[in-house]
């Protein structure tokens, strides 16, 4: 961590210059940062991750709720598009002025992931990724849906507020 | 033995009335071992840091929406209701209005409502059930905000449900 400097062209006497000096940088400052910047990752550091990603797309609701997600079917509510894992089901403009409450496209959908996820316990569970801008008209719609194939137990994602 | 003594004696006296710039300059600390383990360690710390956490809100449908909950014949009890409009809260037990909380400098007054909903909690028939009723104009952020309040004013279970215009009035 020293460099070698061989300085020239100074007329220096022997006692007061030496003609090879060791020039090392000081490293205090960046031992002090690199310091800080350990204890701040330690302390968000987590063996377990999220386990579930929220869609890039929407910006969640903020939350005092503690409780941990599970894995279990999400339908996501972006502002253009009621989507899961990425997937477009339905854009929201072709069902947000529509009499019926039922999304046809989307209770097909939902009855197909049903139909897959026969043989778990979490046939019942669904999990809503809203943006939180959504008006609740569309929220409401997506929700009557979801019971009409036959879930019961339904969340909403959100972020943790500190 | 003695001029040994006498030696170490002079050796420690020169060092402790050495000048403190001469004395630094012969510490020299070689840090590229604690620099390397920050190299290292940094990155991984990094790649499994957590900044935001996530986490659920749960609550369920009303029975006549559901399927899951069974009519088991006997007199319903009357619930606490919040209902969530775009100019107001209110808080009504069935048909009757015991609360109103109009907007304050556009936000909603969500402690007012949560020092309400707790003095409610003591006399409702329902003490661990509450229903979220919402305008369908009003922002998931607001619904989640006061199903927020009404879990830290000690209800269990939320029930979400859809509000009708002019089925409660405003204050």
């Amino acid at each position: 961590m020293s460099i070698l400097i061989k300085r020239k062209g100074y007329a220096r006497t022997a006692e007061t210059a030496p003609e090879d000096t060791v020039f090392r940088p000081q490293l205090t400052s960046l031992i002090d940062v690199m310091t800080f910047l350990l204890v701040f990752l330690i302390k968000s550091f987590s063996v377990e991750g999220n386990i579930i990603t929220p869609a890039t797309n929407l910006q969640l609701p903020l939350s005092t709720s503690q409780k941990r997600p599970a894995v279990i079917p999400s339908i996501e509510i972006s502002r253009d598009a009621v989507m899961s894992e990425g997937a477009v089901i339905v854009p929201i403009g072709s069902f947000v002025n529509a009499e019926e409450l039922t999304i046809p496209a989307l209770h097909s959908w939902m009855l197909l992931q049903r139909q897959k996820a026969a043989d778990t316990a979490k046939t019942h569970q669904v999990m809503i990724q809203s943006d939180r801008d959504i008006p609740f008209n569309v929220v409401k719609r997506v929700l009557y849906t979801c019971s009409k194939a036959g879930y019961t137990d339904y969340s909403v994602l959100v972020i943790q507020k500190e | 033995m003695p001029v040994i003594r006498e030696k170490q004696m002079k050796q420690l006296t020169f060092i402790k009335n050495r000048p403190p710039s001469q004395s630094a300059e012969q510490i020299d600390l070689d840090v590229t071992p604690i620099m390397s383990m920050f190299l290292i360690l940094l990155p991984f710390l990094v790649s499994m840091a957590v900044l935001t956490h996530i986490s659920v809100l749960q609550f369920s449908l009303p029975p006549n929406v559901g399927t899951g909950l069974a009519d088991t014949g006997e007199k319903p009890k009357v619930k606490l209701t919040v209902v969530v409009a775009p100019e107001y809260l209110a808080i009504t037990g069935g048909a009757a209005m015991l609360d109103s909380l109009p907007l304050v400098d556009g936000l909603y007054p969500l402690d007012s409502l949560k020092a309400q909903l707790t003095i409610r909690k003591q006399s409702a028939q329902v003490a661990d059930e509450i229903i979220v009723a919402v305008r369908d104009v009003v922002a998931m952020k607001h619904v989640v905000s006061v199903m927020d309040k009404c879990r830290d004013a000690g209800f269990e279970k939320i029930g979400l449900s859809s509000a009708a215009a002019g089925t409660t009035g405003g204050p």
